[in-house]
C-alpha cells in the first residue's frame, strides 16, 4: 500500500507538472466575477446560509458536503422504508447511476 | 423570499427568481429517466437550469452537486460498495478530481471573459449528438443481433480488444489491480478517470456514462467491478465537484435541495418500472428527450428562451408520464396478482 | 443495520458541524451606484439604494445616503467604474467599512446575456 501512495503521489506531481501553462494560468488574465447574495431581503434559513456565503465560503463548501451528504444518505434511508412498506420488491433490480 | 409570485422562487446566492415547478419537474425527470434507463440522465439539468434562468456557471455546479446528492441515495440505497476495487478507484479518483478542478477553472475562466454561456452550450450540443449516436449505434446493433440470431456471448467478437492493446503499453508505474484483476499502467485508468474529470467538471455531469464504457473496453474491468467502482467515483468526485464549485461560488444550495427531493422520488418510479418493460420501446423517447434538449440549447442561444423552456419541459413531462404509465399499470398487475396469491 | 449506522453517523457530523460554527456578526450587504473610487485610500463610495424594484429602478430607489467602503481586504468582481451599481458585503472594523466582497451588478448583469 505504501508502494503504490509513493508511485500514485509521483504520478500526480508529474501531472500536475505537465498541465500546460496556459490552463493553470488562464484565470489569471481575467478577473472572475464575484457574487454577493443579496442578505437585505432575506430571512431564515436563506438568510443563515447567504451570510455564510457572503463571509466564508470554505465554511459554506464544508456545510454544502455535510448537507448533500446527510440529505442524500437521509432520503435514501426513507426511500428504502417506503419503498418496502408499499410492498415492490426493488432488492432484485440493478441500479446503474 | 421576495417572490413576485407562488410559482415563482427567489435563488439567494445568485438573486434571481425561478419558475420552482420547473425545477422539481427537472429534478424528478432526472430521477424516472436515470432510474429507467440505468444511466445518469444529469445532461438534462445544466441545459434545463440554464434555460430556466441560471447563469451557466451556477447551473453546472448546481448540477454537479445535485449529482453528489443523487449517487448517494443510489449508493446507500444498493450498498454497492462491495464491488470497488479499491486501489483503481483512488488511483482514478484522483485524476478525476484533478480533471473535475481543472474543467470548472475552464468555466470560470470563460465566464470572466463573457463566454462560458455560448462556449459550454455548443459543447452540450455536440456531447448531446455523442450520447444520441451511442443510444442509436446500442438499438441498430442489439435489431441486427436480434435479426440474425446471434447469441449475446458473441457480442465481443471482432474488432480489436482494446483492453489488452492498451494493457502493452508499458509506461511505469506498472501497477496490479487484483479485484479488477489487470495488470496495466497506471496511466491507463488515471487518464480515464483525467479527461473524464474534465468532462465532469466542465459540463456538471457524473461522466459514468463514459466512464463506465472506458472502464469496461479501455481498461478491462469486469462489469460487476466497473459498475461499483464508477458509482464510488462518481459519488467521491461528485462531492469534489460539488465543494470546488461552493469555492468559487457558483451553487444555489437551494435548488439542489429541491431538485434532490424531485429526483429521490423519480427514481423510485423509474427502477420499479424497470420491472415491467424492458425498455427496447421506450428508447426511442429517451433519443426524442435528448434531440428536444439539444434543440432547446440551441433556441436558448438564439435567444428563444420562452420557447426553449416549453419544450423542454414539455417533453421531459411526457417521458415522466409515459414511464409512469408502465409503472402504475405493471404495479397494479403485481399487486393484484400478489394479493391473490395471499388467498 | 449498517445504513443505520452510516445514518446516525452521518447526522451526527451535521449536528457537530452546526455547533462549531461560531454564531459570528454577520457581514451587512449595501447595493447602491458607485459615486466616487479613491484609489489611494482604496475605497468606494457608494450611494445607498433601498430594496424596493420595479422597472424603472431595477436596482432600487436612491435613499440620498452614501457610505464609503474599503475595498482593501476585499474580493472584488469586474472593475467598478463610477456609475456602476455595487454591491457590497462589508463588516464595520472600527471607524471603517471593510468590505469582503464587491459585487459590479451592473456589467456582470450585461455579462449574464
Amino acid at each position: 500500500m505504501k508502494a503504490f501512495l509513493y508511485r500514485l503521489l509521483t504520478s500526480i506531481t508529474m501531472v500536475y507538472l505537465l498541465i500546460p501553462a496556459p490552463v493553470s494560468a488562464g484565470g489569471k488574465k481575467a478577473k472572475p466575477l464575484v457574487h454577493v447574495a443579496d442578505t437585505r431581503v432575506l430571512s431564515g434559513t436563506y438568510l443563515y446560509f447567504a451570510n455564510m456565503y457572503n463571509e466564508n465560503l470554505l465554511l459554506f463548501g464544508i456545510w454544502t458536503v455535510v448537507v448533500l451528504t446527510a440529505l442524500g444518505s437521509g432520503i435514501g434511508f426513507l426511500m428504502d422504508i417506503i419503498m418496502s412498506k408499499i410492498g415492490l420488491d426493488l432488492r432484485s433490480r440493478e441500479l446503474r447511476e | 423570499m421576495e417572490a413576485s409570485a407562488w410559482y415563482m422562487m427567489y435563488m439567494p446566492i445568485s438573486g434571481i427568481e425561478i419558475f420552482w415547478p420547473g425545477l422539481v419537474l427537472i429534478g424528478f425527470a432526472v430521477g424516472v429517466i436515470g432510474g429507467f434507463f440505468g444511466m445518469g440522465g444529469a445532461w438534462l439539468v445544466t441545459p434545463g437550469l440554464n434555460i430556466l434562468g441560471f447563469p451557466m456557471a451556477f447551473a453546472i455546479g448546481t448540477d454537479i452537486a445535485h449529482i453528489a446528492g443523487k449517487s448517494m441515495i443510489a449508493t446507500i440505497r444498493h450498498a454497492k460498495f462491495g464491488n470497488v476495487d479499491v486501489p483503481l478507484g483512488l488511483a482514478m479518483l484522483i485524476f478525476t478530481m484533478l480533471g473535475i478542478e481543472i474543467g470548472a477553472r475552464i468555466v470560470i475562466y470563460l465566464e470572466a471573459i463573457g463566454l462560458v454561456g455560448p462556449v459550454v452550450r455548443w459543447v452540450y450540443v455536440g456531447f448531446l449528438a455523442c450520447i444520441f449516436l451511442m443510444v442509436l449505434t446500442d438499438i441498430l446493433k442489439k435489431r441486427r443481433r436480434e435479426r440474425e440470431k446471434i447469441g449475446e456471448e458473441d457480442k465481443l467478437k471482432g474488432g480489436i480488444d482494446w483492453a489488452s492493446t492498451l494493457h502493452k503499453i508499458r509506461i511505469p508505474p506498472m501497477m496490479h489491480f487484483e479485484m479488477a484483476g489487470i495488470y496495466c499502467s497506471l496511466w491507463l485508468p488515471g487518464l480515464v478517470g483525467f479527461v473524464t474529470g474534465i468532462l465532469a467538471g466542465f459540463l456538471g455531469i457524473g461522466g459514468g456514462m463514459l466512464r463506465m464504457p472506458a472502464l469496461i473496453y479501455l481498461v478491462g474491468c469486469p462489469t460487476h467491478v466497473a459498475v461499483g467502482t464508477d458509482l464510488f467515483e462518481v459519488m467521491v468526485s461528485g462531492l469534489y465537484g460539488a465543494f470546488t464549485y461552493t469555492l468559487k461560488g457558483r451553487i444555489e444550495l437551494i435548488a439542489v435541495v429541491v431538485m434532490l427531493c424531485g429526483a429521490a422520488v423519480g427514481a423510485q418510479i423509474g427502477t420499479v418500472a424497470t420491472k415491467y418493460s424492458r425498455g427496447m420501446g421506450i428508447r426511442f423517447w429517451f433519443m426524442v428527450c435528448i434531440v428536444v434538449c439539444m434543440i432547446s440549447i440551441i433556441f436558448k442561444q438564439y435567444g428563444l428562451t420562452l420557447i426553449a423552456g416549453i419544450l423542454i419541459l414539455a417533453v421531459v413531462a411526457l417521458v415522466c408520464a409515459i414511464i409512469m404509465g408502465i409503472m402504475f399499470k405493471g404495479a397494479a398487475v403485481e399487486l393484484r396478482e400478489k394479493k391473490a396469491a395471499g388467498k | 443495520m449498517v445504513k443505520t449506522n452510516l445514518l446516525s453517523t452521518v447526522l451526527t457530523i451535521t449536528i457537530a458541524v452546526a455547533l462549531v460554527i461560531p454564531a459570528a456578526v454577520a457581514a451587512e450587504v449595501v447595493q447602491g451606484k458607485c459615486v466616487a473610487i479613491d484609489e489611494k485610500k482604496k475605497t468606494y463610495t457608494i450611494e445607498i439604494y433601498d430594496t424596493t424594484k420595479d422597472k424603472e429602478h431595477p436596482y432600487g430607489r436612491s435613499t440620498n445616503k452614501t457610505i464609503v467602503i474599503n475595498y482593501s481586504k476585499a474580493l472584488v468582481g469586474k472593475d467598478p467604474e463610477v456609475g456602476d451599481i455595487l454591491r457590497a458585503a462589508y463588516k464595520a472594523e472600527g471607524p471603517e467599512n471593510v468590505a469582503i466582497r464587491v459585487m459590479n451588478v451592473t456589467k456582470q448583469d450585461i455579462m449574464r446575456k
